[in-house]
């Protein structure tokens, strides 16, 4: 005989499986699709190519002029990076100072701070493009990268974090003579680890996915990121072709997946340690 | 501790300049381009006043028509999606949280997993899943006997709504179980424990316990997604490019149309203007409702 409890277990996690099915569906379709030939994409009823050609991989990579993949990977990589690193920068001093150091004008500054948080960014997104339209950085790296230092949600977290954890271990290193650069490099950065790896995973996701405002920027084919340039192709003259379509989505959505699988077990923990009260 | 005021303002300063630079001074500017007749291509024309802002609200100007138009489009696609997003996602969370232990996490990560592509690798996966002519879920529907003629999820109202519904929820869902799962876990366990020890079954604990221990996160999630569905751009721009018509274009595509091919700068800013404004009210509302019920 069977428990009740555990029928109720095996529901569960038939119903949880069908959903996970569901929920993998388009990633198959994706990597399915991307090693079917042309005639096979359009009229297949399974998922599961008739014949694996490698075929849309190679033209993906071939057509340099419409598609220069690599370098769209590489603009990717040094925009993600250096905005990541700008922003968990400018906000780790920042947030410190706010939290533990008197800092003049406190009040104004935080103030400021939080009209940053609530005023939504699409007010300030298209007179920032025009700036950067009239000063000649559009297809430049700039514009991609320079605005991740204004983010305040950051600072925000680190802030709150730091509110709620002691200080003493700062205050005893500081009595025995230690500078506020060592305390910071030696004593906070270690503590607000598990905030910067969340806040950096999200920060990194944010640029590497970014559309609306990277499409305004951006224009020049050699100039974009892997997101804006699989947009580009999507709206273009691949009408009828699904697996060359899906190769250059399955190159544009590895590399974050990848991040994605090995920050996982960090992000969660960020998840419950930041979590909203 | 005690450190000359330069100093700790030295901390603050890099921040600043990075805020001042890229979000007070196009902030500023941005209620002063609204403030005139600006085109794109050629700068500054007059000082209209709020003229921008009434021609876009009221009178008959092909401006307010493609106003209220994508903010209809866009209080169709909240109506659609947000339900889902934070119902949906409350179930997900509280399946996983019933799962066997060992399994949790493969359960918790799948459904996450897609939260971390970009709109443009939802916007081509799901073209080529729907597409009338060629599309994955034509073609099985067809085989399978259910139609005979192709569904035009992409090209026909009213199924375009799904189609972008259907995207929209595999894209984002999973970010808001992820909240709702640290809620969940947030809750005393004693409470439970107590509960159990009364005889309560599941669904008795669930409402009496689980669901006012989130009431809080179910308000910031609600607050969150009408603001997120309400900047819909990337699905409505690639997957329905706006139509059949132009009636999925949303109010960011719309603002977007004006300032790149009507070249009107001053017009657009101001409709940013507005929205910006719509979408604080939303934040404000969301913020007196959860303040109101934690008094009662």
């Amino acid at each position: 005989m069977m428990s009740k409890k555990r029928l109720n277990t095996i529901i569960l996690v038939f119903v949880a499986s069908v959903i996970a099915y569901l929920f993998l569906l388009p990633f198959i379709f994706m990597v399915f699709t991307s090693f079917k030939e042309l005639e096979d994409s359009l009229t297949a009823t399974s998922l599961f190519p008739k014949r694996w050609t490698m075929e849309n991989y190679v033209e993906l990579f071939r057509n340099t002029n419409s598609s220069p993949v690599v370098r769209w990977l590489g603009n990717t990589v040094l925009v993600t990076v250096t905005g990541t690193a700008l922003r968990l920068s400018v906000s780790t001093t920042a947030a410190y100072a706010l939290s533990r150091l008197d800092v003049p004008g406190k009040k104004f500054i935080v103030g400021g701070l939080v009209w940053g948080m609530a005023i939504p960014e699409i007010v300030t997104l298209f007179p920032l493009f025009y700036i950067f339209k009239q000063i000649g950085m559009i297809n430049t790296y700039w514009p991609l990268i320079l605005p991740s230092g204004s983010g305040v949600m950051v600072i925000y977290y680190i802030y709150t974090f730091l509110q709620d954890f002691p200080m003493e271990l700062e205050e005893a290193a500081y009595l025995d003579g230690a500078s506020i650069m060592k305390i910071l490099r030696y004593i906070v950065l270690p503590s607000i680890r598990p905030v910067l790896v969340t806040q950096g995973f999200i920060t990194f996701l944010g640029l590497y996915n970014n559309f609306l405002w990277s499409s305004l920027v951006v224009n020049q084919t050699k100039m974009q990121t892997v997101t804006l340039g699989l947009a580009t192709l999507t709206l273009g003259e691949n009408d009828n072709r699904p697996g060359l379509m899906m190769a250059a989505t399955v190159v544009a959505v590895l590399p974050v997946l990848l991040v994605f699988l090995f920050a996982n077990k960090y992000i969660v923990r960020g998840f419950t340690r930041s979590g909203i009260k | 501790m005690k450190v000359k005021k330069s100093t700790a303002f030295a901390f603050v300063v890099p921040f600043l300049v990075f805020f001042m630079a890229f979000w007070v001074i196009p902030f500023v500017y941005g209620l002063y381009i609204s403030l005139h007749k600006y085109s794109f291509a050629v700068g500054r024309q007059e000082f209209v006043g709020l003229k921008n802002y009434a021609r876009i609200l009221a009178g008959d100007s092909i401006h307010k028509e493609a106003f209220y138009l994508g903010m209809g489009n866009t209080i169709k696609f909240v109506i659609c999606t947000v339900p889902i997003l934070v119902l949906g996602s409350l179930a997900l969370a509280l399946i996983v949280n019933e799962l066997p232990e060992k399994v949790k996490k493969y359960y918790r990560a799948v459904y996450f997993a897609s939260y971390s592509v970009s709109v443009t690798a939802v916007a081509s996966t799901f073209v080529w899943l729907m597409k009338g002519n060629g599309g994955y879920l034509n073609n099985l529907m067809k085989k399978l006997g259910l139609i005979s003629e192709p569904i035009y999820w992409l090209e026909k109202e009213p199924f375009v709504w799904i189609t972008l519904t259907v995207a929209t929820i595999w894209w984002t869902v999973g970010y808001n179980m992820m909240l709702y799962i640290s809620a969940l876990n947030e809750i005393d366990e004693q409470m439970y424990e107590a509960a159990r020890v009364d005889g309560g079954g599941y669904w008795k604990t669930l409402i009496y316990i689980t669901l006012p221990n989130i009431k809080s996160t179910f308000y910031f999630i609600l607050m969150t997604t009408v603001i997120a569905s309400f900047n819909v751009y990337g699905q409505t721009r690639l997957i329905t490019q706006g139509g059949p018509g132009e009636s999925t274009k949303s109010v960011i595509m719309v603002i977007n149309s004006t300032i790149l091919t009507n070249n009107n700068l001053g017009i657009g800013t101001a409709m940013a203007i507005l929205m910006g404004v719509v979408i604080l009210i939303c934040t404000l509302g969301q913020n007196w409702l959860t303040r109101e019920r934690d008094n009662l």
